[in-house]
């Protein structure tokens, strides 16, 4: 849906109707929208992690600091890519 | 036909969400298609519609504004659906087509007469999904010269969730209303 939305189909909605039905489809189709649209808006947000990796509560100061200018929850992970 | 057959009307039977369609049918936006579809999740489409509804037609931002917004967002989304929809409160409001083509494709130009905070609120729908990265920290400086945070995160909630449902109906195959 976000990044080849051309490619969800009428052969796509074949496939996910043998694994889930109609009205779990659109369950699923309005939780991808809703979290497509927010996680954009959140990433020009700029937020960072509320915990250091040992799991302490930081600051978005200090948590920049941990987790860099481009925090890894707003780039691709290695399975993705 | 969307990929997903909507609800008929009277199979629904949540007295919360039959006024909520009703609202909507008086706003113009949506019409009863995507609160059919959203039915058959009926524990979200009560939350769904009504943050659809508040987003755009209530908050202190112009309403106007934020339908030549929904409208560039929807354009952008390729939704056809969406993008065919118009408000009637703004249309109410004098919002013509002229001015809403204006907002989606010109409102650079100052000939338009879209003022310093329409310009930079039409921007941060036109750049939200083109290219985020532009939504810097200096542009967000810019927006806090024209529009308070509580309007910052008014715009940037109502762009966030119009266009995640403009694609969800994008991906249903859903056409032009009416």
């Amino acid at each position: 849906m976000s990044a080849d939305p051309d490619a969800v189909d009428a052969a796509f909605f074949d496939e996910l109707r043998k694994h889930y039905s109609d009205d779990e489809i659109v369950e699923l189709g309005t939780f991808i929208g809703f979290n497509l649209g927010y996680h954009t808006f959140f990433g020009t947000l700029k937020f960072y992690p509320l915990f250091s990796p040992d799991g302490r509560l930081v600051s978005q100061a200090e948590s920049e600091k941990i987790y860099g200018a481009a925090p890894v929850s707003l780039g691709k992970s290695e399975a993705a890519e | 036909m969307t990929h997903i057959a909507p609800l008929p009307k009277e199979a629904i039977a949540d007295p919360e969400l039959r006024a909520l369609i009703a609202e909507a049918e008086a706003l113009g936006v949506p019409d009863d298609l995507f609160p059919r579809i959203l039915a058959r999740a009926p524990e979200q489409a009560v939350p769904l519609m009504r943050a659809l509804i508040m987003s755009h037609a209530q908050g202190s931002v112009d309403h106007r504004l934020k339908e030549i917004m929904r409208i560039l967002l929807a354009r952008f989304a390729n939704d056809k659906y969406f993008a065919s929809l118009r408000s009637n409160k703004a249309r109410a409001m004098g919002l013509t087509e002229a001015r809403i083509d204006d907002g989606c494709f010109a409102y650079e130009d100052d000939a338009k007469g879209f003022s310093a905070a329409e310009k930079c609120a039409l921007r941060y729908a036109d750049l939200m999904f083109l290219d985020a990265n532009q939504i810097d920290k200096a542009f967000y400086d810019e927006m806090k010269r024209h529009w308070s945070e509580a309007q910052i995160m008014e715009l940037g909630a109502f762009i966030a969730f119009h266009y995640g449902m403009q694609m969800f109906m994008r991906s249903l195959g859903a056409t032009a209303a009416g």
